[in-house]
């Protein structure tokens, strides 16, 4: 890891003794030792402290001990500390003393947030901890009775219990959302996520164990939503290392708020459906689409089904995670070599946040027939969201049309999201949304739904001048 | 109805606490609790102070601009200033930090993520994120921002208690 790691002049300490000593980086706790006038070391004696003399600083370590390794590399054996555990790789190459305890540090700050949570809450999330324990041991008991059965039979028997007792437990979870709402009902902001940071302490262990769940936890991109996510969502699966795991994988991604993230991919594909037949394209005989954190853009797989297709449209993917631009560009290869055919996209890394200082965006982009953004405006707040969404319409051509996805502030999944997921989002309602764009000029506004009346969309016609024509958006979207 | 109030500020350090004091009796005017005053003074406050470490003022005419709208009991602050292309790098960073804290439903987690990572950085590395997640967890307040075409940049809290 450090390989050049280079020796350090030191002393090691212990009341009127001070041996002269070299050490040298070893590994993150431990130093590699050897004595500087020859001598050999007690492997029981303890010494107060270790100075390191470093470019004329001397840095005092406590109490630490050496372990003998005669002969390891030419050094007499390795040094370790014994009270304060030092990170000597911080130390020596980032020049920061830490010590592994410091993560105590916060400790009473953590154990204090729990006092302001309510009793009530409490017992819930006690006997929710009870029943879950009760279920895992049961399903993990019936996975290991099976286990040694051959991998088809396993996979049968497994599909029956949860067609079977895997269904009445989903339902048991159903029961215990609706209890969640009842008590949650009548918090503030602050005794949400106060008592959604007790929840999942106290549930840890249950939801690190479904993948859906760890993967919204733990956002390993660093935001919620990212694609990964949207995979499982639109996969609909049970994923998991235990029946107990695949079912509280699946569970909420049944539910209706991620059944919005699949209907809304296919909003969006009727809407670009009935662009096929629409008149208006640009000079080389495409309809230009931007989509603004696009994902993985699998709405594109239902769209692009012929050869016809692709030629009829040219497509800008806008995305400030480069991992999800690269599943869009693989799943643009993949239906390019399907189709035998081109697909026209470009690919932007850019986030909305600084995208609007692009100069000359319009130059630059062009402008569009179809803008459409779905998982984006629920993380935006209305100054930002009202300053992106001002832009993107100014990159609609006159008579293009705009589509943007925001949950709807009546979101019954709300709690789950918060409480189990870790997953917030910005709510609005229809006013909210439409008031995003209330200084724009000549443009027609109006918000509609999903079927699950989650998602909310807001669409946007920019009138071209003396404009009577009809949306290309189809009635029933 | 919308009640709002905007203030512009020199960057200087000692323009803060007049804005910081304007601010508070506004804030408390308009009926909300000392708590609340109070949280959303030291946001407003921090924010004044970012804009004035980070911003670009090269003319006279260059000042920092402060909006602060209460809207039932929302309370929203915008902070904006001019930058330059310097401050690209830390914008970028930014926009990530902002959107790891918001992944958080409690800030408080944030919090205590940050104060780990800062007892582990480098002493010269001054940008924690230490400052943001305070704002978001003892502000109560959710952070967002944007850059504008002519290098404006606007940083924006919303509170909703």
């Amino acid at each position: 890891m450090y390989p050049n790691a280079s020796e350090v002049k030191a002393n090691l300490v212990e009341g009127p003794t001070t041996i002269p000593i070299d050490v040298k980086f070893s590994s993150k706790y431990s130093l590699l030792i050897r004595s500087r006038n020859g001598n050999s070391f007690d492997p029981d004696t303890e010494f107060s402290k270790l100075v390191l003399e470093r470019e004329g600083e001397r840095i005092e370590l406590g109490r630490c001990r050496i372990l003998p390794e005669p002969n390891h590399e030419g050094y007499a054996g390795r040094l370790i500390f014994t009270r304060d555990v030092y990170d000597l790789e911080s130390l020596l190459f980032h020049n920061k003393l830490v010590r592994l305890q410091n993560a105590f540090l916060n400790l009473p700050l953590i154990l204090a947030h729990k006092h302001k949570i309510s009793q009530s809450f409490k017992n819930y999330t006690a006997n929710l901890t009870y029943d879950l324990s009760v279920y895992k041991n049961l399903f993990d008991s019936l996975d290991a009775e099976y286990a040694d059965e051959p991998e088809n039979i396993k996979a049968s028997l497994q599909e029956t219990i949860i067609a079977a007792e895997g269904r009445k437990f989903m339902a048991f979870l159903d029961d215990k959302l609706q209890e969640l709402a009842r008590i949650v009902r009548n918090f503030s902001r602050e005794e949400h996520e106060r008592h959604g940071f007790y929840f999942r302490k106290q549930l840890w262990n249950f939801i690190r164990c479904a993948p859906f769940m760890a993967r919204t936890n733990l956002k390993p991109r660093g935001y919620a939503g990212d694609s990964e996510m949207m995979s499982m969502i639109y996969a609909n699966d049970y994923w998991g290392d235990s029946t107990f795991a695949k079912l509280l994988h699946k569970h909420p991604i049944e539910h209706p708020a991620a059944q919005a993230v699949r209907n809304r991919r296919h909003v969006i594909g009727k809407i670009i459906e009935a662009m096929k037949s629409d008149g208006c394209r640009n000079r080389s005989g495409k309809q230009k689409i931007l989509s603004v954190a696009c994902g993985p853009a699998r709405e594109l797989e239902d769209i692009l089904l012929a050869a016809d297709d692709c030629r009829g449209f040219h497509f800008a993917l806008l995305d400030q995670d480069r991992a999800a631009l690269h599943e869009a560009a693989k799943l643009v290869d993949q239906i390019e070599s399907k189709l035998n055919t081109h697909i026209g996209v470009d690919y932007l890394n850019e986030s909305v946040r600084t995208m609007l200082a692009t100069p000359q965006l319009k130059t630059k982009l062009g402008q569009f027939h179809f803008v459409y953004s779905m998982g984006l405006f629920d993380y935006l707040t209305p100054p930002v969201a009202s300053a992106v969404l001002g832009k993107l319409y100014q990159l609609l051509k006159p008579g293009g049309e705009m589509v943007i996805g925001n949950y709807h502030i009546s979101n019954p999944g709300r709690h789950y999201m918060e409480y189990w997921l870790d997953w917030v989002l910005f709510y609005r309602t229809e006013e909210d949304f439409k008031h995003l764009l209330k200084d724009a000029p000549d443009a027609e506004v109006d918000v509609f739904f999903d079927d699950t009346g989650v998602q909310m969309f807001l669409r946007v016609k920019k009138k071209r001048k003396m404009d009577s024509d009809s949306s290309f958006l189809p009635a029933e979207v | 109805m919308t009640r709002s109030i905007k203030f512009t500020l020199k960057p200087r350090w000692n323009e803060i606490e007049k804005i910081r004091n304007r601010s508070r009796r506004f804030l408390a005017s308009h009926g909300l609790s000392d708590d609340n005053v109070q949280a959303f003074t030291m946001v407003i406050s921090e924010l004044i102070e970012n804009s004035v470490k980070y911003g670009k003022f090269e003319t006279s005419n260059n000042e920092v601009i402060v909006d602060i709208q209460i809207n039932g009991k929302t309370v929203t602050v915008e902070v904006i200033n001019p930058v330059d292309e310097t401050v690209y790098t830390h914008l970028k960073a930014l926009d990530k930090t902002i959107q790891w804290i918001r992944g958080f439903q409690d800030p408080f987690e944030a919090y205590v993520e940050r104060l780990k990572a800062v007892a582990k950085k480098p002493l010269d590395d001054d940008d924690s994120g230490l400052g943001l997640a305070r704002i978001a967890y003892e502000g109560q307040a959710i952070l967002d921002f944007f850059l504008s075409e002519d290098h404006i940049l606007n940083v924006s809290a919303v509170s909703n208690p």
